[in-house]
């Protein structure tokens, strides 16, 4: 049975995010992400009060990355987390994202490799090891925590390219597939297999998440416009042969992302096409986003996450997603 | 304003729409800085006790949607036809800035 999870980003205060957290714990999802970005809040002062006020749902950072917070940091929050709620916690890493890291003077070198470094260090930390690591991008000489790690952290490895889909197939207890068309989806779980091969896994060893921009509401005119600016981003921070995938003019994609360089809101946003929102987000009635998650399910994902903007109204649209969305894909064939 | 006081005058078959009129209006609010760190948690804890159509939780909302959004709250009072709660929101919400001509 598929998976429902739900991303926040700490941009909100964290009263927000936890009355939508227990909600989306009442509600039926099973994980719960929470965005890792400097110029939001902490993801680990959110994460560590979602613990406090959850009970079931399982949380982690979706995604943190190994430039910005050393995974031997990464590791001792995570560790921290799980002896406040056992078993609920999860790692999501990535490669982070390139323009981010520059505004802060952090060069992304070797991602690849950066990440499968991180999530080696990461792995043997938490299993209470001594860690003398000598990799390309980190080292560690015989780091080893002064506390007992209780149980195995899963680690979901954020990937949208080729190598990196591989290679969370390869290492990944899951993946995060930032995708939301079923043509892109398709081509990252083929990726995804393959990684699983080359490492004699099965494909059910592994979670594979569908981690998408998502907007729900009874009027489809209000969820669509709820995605807009969501999507823009999106376009504007889409490689062209992606956007070509999907008959998407690279000419427009390039005005839209000039206009949100110069803050013009309303021509970046006006630029976006229902081409570019069918593309890249999954929005519209209960109905309508019940059938593109079935679309996205053949696919072969056992995870669907509900990412940013949720809907016009979040609380509104966690409690579409629960009593519409959600049931349907409980019911027994 | 004497919070506990109001609530007592609210019926409570009142008390679901009036709870759900007052989260909307937090959750929705622009003004996350006004709301007190104190009254966030009593709100969380009500909330994950689920009882926050209560008493106890509805005072809490009511201040807190007041410190936030007073005119949103005084519209949801209204709207209920709380006079007494309406009156005392009236008699203290903050004027609103004057409109440049």
């Amino acid at each position: 049975m598929v998976k429902f999870g739900i991303e926040f980003v700490p941009r909100e205060p964290y009263w927000k995010i936890i009355y939508f957290a227990i909600q989306a714990e009442r509600g039926g999802f099973n994980n719960l992400w929470v965005t890792d970005h400097f110029n939001n809040r902490n993801v680990y002062v959110t994460l560590t009060t979602v613990a406090i006020y959850t009970n079931k749902i399982t949380f982690g950072p979706g995604v943190t990355n190994p430039y910005m917070v050393n995974p031997v940091f990464t590791a001792q929050a995570l560790a921290s987390l799980n002896e406040l709620a056992p078993g609920r916690v999860a790692l999501g890493m990535g490669a982070g994202d390139k323009t981010t890291l520059e505004s802060v003077g952090v060069e992304m070198q070797k991602p690849l490799t950066a990440a499968f470094e991180a999530i080696e260090i990461f792995r043997r930390i938490t299993s209470g090891e001594a860690v003398a690591y000598k990799g390309e991008v980190f080292s560690t000489a015989g780091a080893k925590f002064l506390f007992k790690p209780k149980g195995r952290i899963p680690v979901y490895v954020g990937a949208q390219g080729p190598k990196m889909l591989e290679m969370a197939g390869r290492i990944g207890d899951g993946v995060l597939i930032n995708a939301c068309h079923p043509k892109d989806v398709e081509y990252a779980v083929t990726c995804v297999k393959e990684g699983v091969h080359q490492a004699h896994k099965k494909l059910e060893d592994v979670d594979v998440a569908a981690y998408t921009s998502f907007s729900v509401h009874e009027d489809i005119k209000k969820a669509t416009k709820a995605a807009v600016p969501v999507v823009a981003f999106i376009v504007a921070g889409s490689p062209p042969q992606l956007l070509e995938r999907h008959g998407i003019d690279v000419k427009k994609a390039e005005e839209i992302k000039e206009a949100l360089k110069a803050n013009d809101w309303g021509k970046a946003f006006g630029g976006v096409t229902p081409e570019m929102i069918n593309a890249f987000s999954v929005c519209g009635t209960p109905d309508i986003c019940t059938e593109r998650i079935n679309e996205l399910l053949k696919s072969g994902i056992t995870q669907f996450v509900v990412g940013s903007p949720i809907g016009p109204n979040v609380r509104e649209a966690i409690n579409l997603i629960s009593q519409k969305v959600i049931p349907r894909f409980q019911q027994s064939p | 304003m004497d919070y506990p006081k109001l609530v007592a005058t609210i019926p409570s078959a009142k008390y679901p729409e009036l709870v759900d009129s007052l989260i909307d209006a937090i959750l929705t609010t622009k003004n996350d800085d006004k709301m007190l760190p104190n009254l966030a948690s009593t709100i969380l804890h009500e909330w994950q006790l689920d009882t926050l159509e209560t008493e106890e939780g509805l005072t809490a909302l009511l201040e807190a949607s007041f410190l936030l959004e007073p005119e949103k709250t005084l519209a949801a009072v209204e709207a209920l036809q709380l006079v007494d709660v309406a009156e005392a929101i009236r008699q203290v919400i903050p004027p609103k800035p004057p409109q440049k001509s």
